[in-house]
């Protein structure tokens, strides 16, 4: 097996080690908060990426399938103080639950939509996001307008006030374990036909290529990347509401998938880094309040810099990290043929 | 493993970017480390600057700054905006330095985010907020995560933050939504004459809560709740809610709040025909300064729940909280102008008199607050105040029990006017017997209709106000 180093893997073996040294270099809430919430959104953002990238599905569902798992972990593990159904059950069992049942949804939503392509299946995967918003704030058996407070991480991995690091290194595992599960799947004949989907689905189904089997497991595949990331929210924000998986907060993850670039799965990550960081630091410039920037028009800001970066490179983070490698005469040391989707889907 | 080789170019990038991380993070970590100072007790406030109650924020903002200048020796910034915050203020020679003002909007979700960047970010040792009901449960259940930092409410009145969430560092010096409500069951039923009666509320643990207190009470004395309607918090278009209002019951029940009462009355207007005042009770939201003034005078004569406020209440206290304090550090408060009339707003009187619930604690601990807190919170827990409606302490559950007061809409001058025409002290949580924790909390279903005894019911008093 041939191993060359080149920019990409020596840049992800630092990050990988720069991220598993963290609680030695940075503070406590950088560990526990913006890297812990980095890993989680790049999580849910990855899946994204994943649709777009390899199945040419540019999906709004993936908020919405990672806050069906935390509602069903939610009603599951709490006991008594809050919303929901409080049933009290062992914390595994609620995470085996969440999971299960979000992936399930999915597969459902993926085989729905599975005959759309481009703007229409984004839609209909719009149209899901607010259904579950509308179901989980209308449903008050499962949450209602309040959600459901109190959420704990199980006992090892919790509390997670107490133990900030372990949060930190699950999530960190769970990030690299999905990062290689993706470059796996798309090397797989699986993953191989569904970039042949993506190109040309008339030629594939012609074939002998079941073009919406592919499409749904790809979703629904999608969809069990993203329940993990919402496994990993609730325990890290110790509760969930509708507001949770609202339009903005679907709105922010594509944000985050664009922002680092929606052609490479590691994207993800960086663009949920800047993504923590803007959302963080930013209210807290002073002179963006004195030109009218105030807390509460923070989204503007956002948009803007989402702006800059697309005009700057519609590729995202990940674009520009490509060209300029170009710059520097590093274009040889291109990706393997496989992990190379194209130019991804325009959004 | 082949080709492995070193090239200086290519290690560039990957190390600088490596080194922009570390040094970020570093710097980060330096920051937090800077912010650190022994002496100096770090508040902060958590407010809503959008969503339902968005415009309330100045006066939940005034209430903090004018409890820490009048008891705690600082001044506004500026007179005319409350978020600017204040300048000095300690207690026993430590610091009180405002760290940052949270910015939410009525949603759980955002409360919590808000709370975090507070808290962990900006270390924050002590908070104040937030606003809403369902905000509340969710930073009651985030206390009890952090059980060495201590919060107060602001204004919110959820049921369940202090009856069952319990946490312990978690404090509550204003009512619950049910308790604001006591007295007006019994006015409706024999005094108004109304047996049957519909209620229409916000879907959420505020206004359950609110409406739990007209129910309960309603029921407790013989009358019927035949409709109970819920549109969504923060609906624009309330005429679906509003055709489902029934017109053959001798009365209706408003906890419809904030940003949409007005649409909420439109849309009835529109479904029903022009509202008789006589025939309505609306929950606080009604007499709140800022808020009562966009109510047509069609609605002359409706009775108000209350917030344990009474701004017109004729007694030194009283003139002394509006014109002396709140008129004393404010001279406006945004956007509903001048400062005085609005001290009685339950937002700048819960935020005030949390905030100086808090103050009482530091004092009595001398601004320690070293060993986790704890003093302090026991000192908070035993903090009675002597406030301009009547004397307030603190349960077992760390919940007011406070004076409520109900009120009418007249008027004067040919403009809408609240008087304060009903008086029951000393109302707790469990409003006479009616919730505990091991009640279902209040819900769309919940209290059911049941006649009970209350200890009230008939000896409402009527308080000497203005005018």
């Amino acid at each position: 097996m041939s191993w060359r180093v080149t920019p990409d893997r020596v840049v992800g073996v630092g990050a990988l080690g720069v991220a598993v040294l963290a609680p030695l270099l940075f503070s406590t809430y950088w560990v526990s908060t913006l890297l812990t919430e980095t890993l989680f959104l790049g999580i849910v953002a990855a899946s994204l990426v994943f649709l777009s990238a390899y199945g040419g599905m540019v999906s709004l569902a993936q908020v919405a399938l990672y806050g069906i798992t935390g509602f069903v972990l939610g009603n599951v593990v709490t006991n008594g103080n809050t919303k929901g159904l409080n049933l009290g059950w062992n914390p595994w069992l609620g995470v085996g639950l969440g999971i299960a049942i979000a992936t399930t949804v999915a597969l459902l939503l993926g085989a729905l939509s599975s005959r759309s392509t481009g703007i229409y299946f984004l839609m209909i995967t719009l149209t899901y996001g607010v259904i579950a918003n509308l179901f989980f704030g209308q449903v008050t058996d499962f949450s209602g307008f309040g959600g459901i407070s109190g959420i704990d991480a199980p006992a090892g991995i919790g509390p997670v006030t107490g133990h900030p690091n372990r949060l930190y290194y699950v999530a960190l595992g769970v990030s690299v374990a999905v990062y290689a599960l993706l470059r796996y799947i798309v090397r797989t004949p699986f993953g191989l036909a569904l970039q042949g989907v993506r190109d040309d689905p008339v030629r594939m189904s012609s074939l002998g290529y079941n073009v919406m089997l592919h499409r749904t497991l790809a979703f629904g595949f999608a969809g069990f990347i993203a329940s993990l990331g919402g496994v990993l929210f609730v325990w890290w924000n110790g509760h969930i509401d509708p507001a949770s998986i609202d339009l903005g907060a679907t709105i922010d993850v594509l944000i985050i998938a664009v922002i680092g670039g929606l052609t490479r799965v590691e994207g993800a990550w960086l663009g949920a880094f800047l993504y923590v960081l803007m959302l963080n630091y930013l209210p807290s410039i002073t002179f963006l309040g004195s030109i009218g920037i105030t807390q509460d028009r923070f989204h503007t800001l956002i948009g803007i810099v989402f702006l800059v970066i697309i005009l700057v490179s519609p590729n995202g983070l990940i674009g520009l990290w490509e060209r300029t490698l170009k710059l520097v005469g590093s274009s040889r040391f291109g990706r393997p043929a496989v992990e190379a989707p194209g130019g991804g889907t325009d959004v | 493993m082949s080709s492995f080789k070193w090239r200086g170019r290519h290690l560039v990038l990957p190390l600088a970017a490596a080194v922009i991380v570390v040094a970020v993070g570093a710097a980060g970590a330096l920051a937090a480390s800077a912010k650190t100072t022994a002496s100096t007790i770090k508040v902060a406030v958590l407010s809503d600057c959008q969503g339902a109650f968005g415009s309330f924020d100045g006066q939940d903002l005034a209430g903090v700054v004018s409890a820490m200048s009048q008891y705690a020796g600082a001044k506004p910034v500026d007179p005319n905006n409350p978020r600017k915050g204040w300048t000095g203020g300690q207690i026993n020679g430590h610091p009180l330095k405002l760290v940052g003002v949270g910015c939410s909007n009525d949603r759980a979700d955002t409360a919590i985010k808000e709370t975090k960047r507070l808290m962990e970010q900006l270390g924050a040792d002590v908070m104040i907020g937030p606003l809403s009901g369902d905000e509340s449960i969710a930073v009651a259940n985030y206390a009890k995560q952090h059980p060495t930092k201590t919060f107060v409410d602001g204004s919110a009145g959820a049921q369940d933050t202090t009856l069952k969430v319990r946490a312990p560092n978690f404090f509550r010096f204003n009512g619950d939504g049910a308790m604001w409500n006591a007295g007006l069951g019994d006015l409706a039923y024999n005094k108004l004459g109304w047996k049957t009666a519909a209620v229409v509320a916000d879907d959420y643990s505020f206004a359950w809560t609110s409406a739990a207190g007209f129910i309960a009470e309603f029921c407790a004395v013989g009358g019927q709740v035949t409709k109970r309607v819920f549109p969504p918090l923060n609906t624009t278009d309330y005429s679906s809610y509003a055709q489902q209002m029934p017109t053959n019951v001798d009365g209706t029940f408003v906890a419809v709040g904030g940003a949409g009462l007005i649409p909420f009355l439109k849309a009835y207007e529109q479904a029903h025909g022009p509202i008789d005042g006589k025939k309505f009770i609306g929950n606080l939201f009604w007499g709140t300064p800022g808020q009562f003034e966009q109510l047509s005078t069609r609605v002359t004569g409706a009775y108000v729940g209350g917030a344990g406020t009474a701004g017109d209440l004729a007694t030194p206290a009283a003139k002394n909280y509006a014109n002396n304090i709140i008129g004393k550090w404010f001279k406006t408060i945004p956007p509903y102008g001048a400062a005085a009339p609005q001290a009685a707003s339950t937002f700048t009187y819960g935020f005030f008199i949390n905030t100086w619930g808090l103050i009482k604690g530091l004092q009595a601990v001398k601004g320690d607050i070293s060993g986790g807190q704890k003093k302090l919170q026991a000192a908070v827990k035993k903090a009675v105040l002597p406030t301009a409606y009547g004397t307030i302490h603190l349960d077992k559950y760390n919940q007011g029990v406070i004076p409520v007061y109900y009120a009418q809409l007249y008027q004067k001058d040919g403009k809408l006017a609240v008087k304060t025409v009903g008086y029951i002290p000393n109302v707790d949580q469990t409003f006479g017997g009616t919730f505990s924790a091991s009640t279902p909390a209040p819900g769309r279903t919940s209290p059911k209709c049941v006649k009970r005894t209350l200890p009230w019911i008939g000896k409402t008093q009527h308080p000497k106000v203005v005018g």
